[in-house]
């Protein structure tokens, strides 16, 4: 086979995962991204669509919060999972 | 023998992950060796907006039995909720979740958790499981009410 350039194996769809993220309203954004992919690629796409601060919202995923740094292989996401955006807020304060 | 049950819950964890009513959470418990129990879940349900259930999110463990769904699941909050239909131990009582009054296989682990987000700010004095929020519902609506908003700020996620 000789020194050729160095490629990955392409495995295309199996390297990608469609996600959804759901809104408080209800609103759902899709995204397609890699599985080893750090997930604040998604959020801060999210929010600069939405026109929010990341600062603002906290992402769910199985009702725990996303880290930025996590990845859906991390996670053990499917394709076709969905997320859930929620106003950050804090009780207690009023 | 539990074959049916297995494939059910699987197919419902299935059809939860890629649609599921927003901030609510339903997944298997992980074994020791990370493999997933389908028989006993860890749930959340979010207490509805404008109601003093708002902002918590309520903690319960599904306990499905091996003739599910022949027979419902027991459901349970964990640790145990001030509400009226709550038995001191935290399971709730609702009718869809009794075989012998409400329940049908054909209920999902949807409908279960939307109904008891429904039950939150629609207690049933008619049935009552647990003496201190039944009491304090009957006699005293602005201190039970005062109660669900402390619970809700302590239970928020």
């Amino acid at each position: 086979m000789g020194d050729e350039v160095d490629k990955k194996p392409d495995t295309g769809a199996v390297e990608h995962i469609n996600l959804k993220v759901v809104g408080q309203d209800h609103s759902e954004v899709f995204f397609k991204i890699k599985r080893s992919t750090q997930l604040k690629k998604l959020m801060e796409a999210y929010c600069d669509r939405q026109g929010k601060a990341v600062t603002s919202v906290r992402f769910l995923y199985d009702g725990e919060r996303i880290q930025p740094t996590n990845t859906p292989n991390e996670l053990e996401m499917e394709d076709g999972d969905s997320i859930d955006v929620m106003v950050e807020q804090v009780g207690g304060s009023l | 023998m539990s074959g049916i049950c297995r494939s059910r819950l699987a197919e419902e964890r299935k059809q939860w992950r890629k649609d599921h009513p927003f901030g609510f959470y339903a997944r298997p418990e992980k074994k020791a060796d990370g493999t997933l129990d389908l028989m006993n879940w860890q749930v959340g349900i979010p207490g509805k907006e404008s109601t003093p259930w708002e902002g918590g999110v309520y903690k319960l463990v599904l306990i499905f039995p091996d003739d599910y769904p022949s027979k419902p699941p027991k459901c349970k909050f964990v640790p145990p909720l001030f509400h009226p239909n709550v038995y001191p131990s935290g399971t709730v009582c609702l009718s869809i979740l009794n075989e012998e009054e409400g329940w049908k296989p054909a209920i999902t682990i949807k409908q279960i958790l939307l109904g008891i987000q429904d039950l939150l700010n629609d207690p049933n004095p008619e049935s009552p499981a647990q003496s201190e929020a039944y009491v304090m519902f009957k006699k005293d609506k602005v201190s039970y009410e005062k109660r669900v908003r402390q619970q809700a700020k302590e239970n928020a996620p």
